[in-house]
């Protein structure tokens, strides 16, 4: 028997070449050190994606993206389809999971510095999948298409606007036209369950096929120290404490889920006035107070013009961080770790001020 | 290989013409996508409505209408005449909502205020409503596009 086993595994190994990622997995090592919790953060959005994935693919089956039947859809899975409403409350809640350890896992690299050499395109990657990631919660958020999301939706499509040139020719791409329309409902549609997953999983890809080649970035205080750092293999052992933050994690998204499910409000009406206490998803807080508090005119110059440059620039100056903060990985960078803090303390501040 | 007087060898001349080539054979492709993107706009020139649906309104009160794809307020001034606004906010694009106790347009976005004119009088929006012309024909009111002065 036992040799029947080996002939069948020769027999794949010929033709797969899985004993070379497998050799590979078990010289893998992760450093265990004070930080090490980090490197969870980086799984754990693994883990939400995977739910989105899964829980995108069944809601799909119900939910119809037009003007029509998008809010009776998901009126529908809420109310007849058989256990609807959690699977639409685990992707809600999800996405807003996946987001928050977006952030965390983003913050959690900038402060400790592992962008620096060679993980420039690792970070920068990172920013794209950012990007696609916190787009697809805002594309998402249209499709239920009521009344709330419809506003959200022309409020955040008609920011690019205030861009010179391009803006408009943005708006009206993302909008399908002059306004936001059933034409946008489609197009968000596709946006959110064709186009950015299949972004999002070759962003993944090169990412993680960064991680691996150059291995584990070790924060500067551990790495400063002389004495060897402890490691503990990726296989078995480092997969196994995965599986516990995974299932502990999992555990609080089915709590939630099951306890504060999504609402649902009237469907939209293109014509009617926008409802009062409108605001987008929580990750977008600190942007819309930032917008609401702007002075509308700063010399002459539209005020969401400059907070728009703003933001892009911003973005800009967040992609090349690797270039601008170009010393070598041992060096200490006060001044970065301090715009991290300040990013953080804007965004809190921002985001319970809109709360008030 | 390199003529004398030549910028650059025959190998780069002939690489730079097929890159060239391709470039522009994708570039064909790129338009009609591109194009294909953008829907022809739906604005109107012109809105017709039958004035009996607006015949009966009070002095100081506000109706709407559909102007395309953006709601229209049919205003009906103090002295009988009407008033025409595309009822979006100047800021990002909401739709207000008229107020008939404090004679304002509010925008509940981000608390834009216009006053009973359209003019923006508080919070964030840079420009005031846009005005559409009202003509009465017959029984038919005709809006229209303001013509750009």
């Amino acid at each position: 028997m036992g040799n029947m086993k080996t002939e069948i595994r020769f027999w794949f190994d010929e033709r797969l070449g899985i004993s070379s990622i497998a050799g590979f997995l078990r010289k893998k090592m992760v450093p265990q050190h004070r930080h090490s919790l980090w490197y969870y953060t980086g799984s754990a959005i693994l883990l939400f994606f995977a739910i989105q994935v899964v829980t995108g693919f069944m809601l799909a089956f119900y939910y119809k993206p037009t003007l029509e039947g998008a809010n009776q859809s998901v009126a529908r899975i809420m109310t007849e389809v058989p256990l609807g409403w959690i699977i639409r409350s685990i992707h809600s809640w999800s996405a807003s999971f996946m987001i928050a350890f977006v952030f965390i896992h983003l913050l959690s690299i900038w402060i400790a510095k592992s962008y620096r050499r060679p993980r420039e395109f690792t970070w920068m990657s990172g920013v794209f999948l950012l990007v696609f990631t916190l787009a697809s919660g805002f594309t998402g958020y249209l499709l239920p298409w009521d009344e709330l999301s419809l506003s959200a939706t022309k409020v955040g499509t008609d920011i690019p606007r205030s861009v010179p040139y391009v803006g408009v020719w943005v708006t009206k791409f993302l909008r399908g036209g002059e306004d936001v329309t059933g034409d946008t409902l489609t197009r968000f549609f596709s946006f959110h369950v064709s186009i950015l997953p299949l972004l999002i999983f070759a962003f993944i890809a090169v990412h993680v096929y960064l991680i691996q080649k150059l291995g584990m970035s070790l924060p500067l205080s551990v790495e400063s120290k002389k004495e060897k750092v402890k490691e503990l293999p990726f296989w078995p052992n480092f997969i196994y404490r995965e599986m516990v933050v995974w299932l502990l994690l999992f555990g609080i998204l089915m709590t939630l889920a099951i306890f504060l499910p999504p609402s649902l409000e009237k469907t939209a009406d293109l014509m009617a006035p926008a409802p009062e206490g409108l605001r987008p998803e929580w990750y977008f807080l600190f942007l819309f107070q930032t917008l609401k508090v702007f002075p509308p005119k700063v010399l002459f110059i539209n005020g969401d013009t400059i907070v728009v440059l703003l933001i892009l620039a911003a973005v800009i100056l967040f992609f090349f961080l690797p270039v601008i903060d170009n010393k070598p990985a041992e060096k200490k960078g006060k001044v970065i770790t301090f715009f991290a803090y300040v990013f953080i303390v804007f965004a809190v501040a921002m985001t319970v001020w809109s709360l008030l | 290989m390199k003529l004398k007087h030549s910028f650059f060898t025959r190998r780069q001349f002939l690489n730079g013409l097929l890159g060239g080539w391709a470039g522009a054979f994708l570039a064909s492709f790129l338009y009609p996508a591109l194009k294909f993107c953008f829907p022809p706009t739906r604005e109107p020139d012109q809105v017709v409505l039958p004035f009996s649906d607006f015949e009966d309104m009070e002095p100081g009160s506000v109706r709407n209408f559909s102007w395309g794809t953006k709601p229209g307020m049919l205003k009906k001034r103090a002295d009988g005449s009407y008033q025409a606004f595309v009822a979006v906010c100047t800021h990002l694009d909401c739709n207000v909502v008229y107020l008939p106790d404090k004679k304002k347009f509010f925008c509940a976005c981000h608390d834009g205020w216009y006053d009973e004119n359209g003019v923006n009088i508080g919070g964030p929006p840079p420009n005031p409503l846009r005005q559409l012309t009202v003509n009465r024909e017959g029984e038919e009111l005709i809006i229209t596009k303001k013509s750009v002065e």
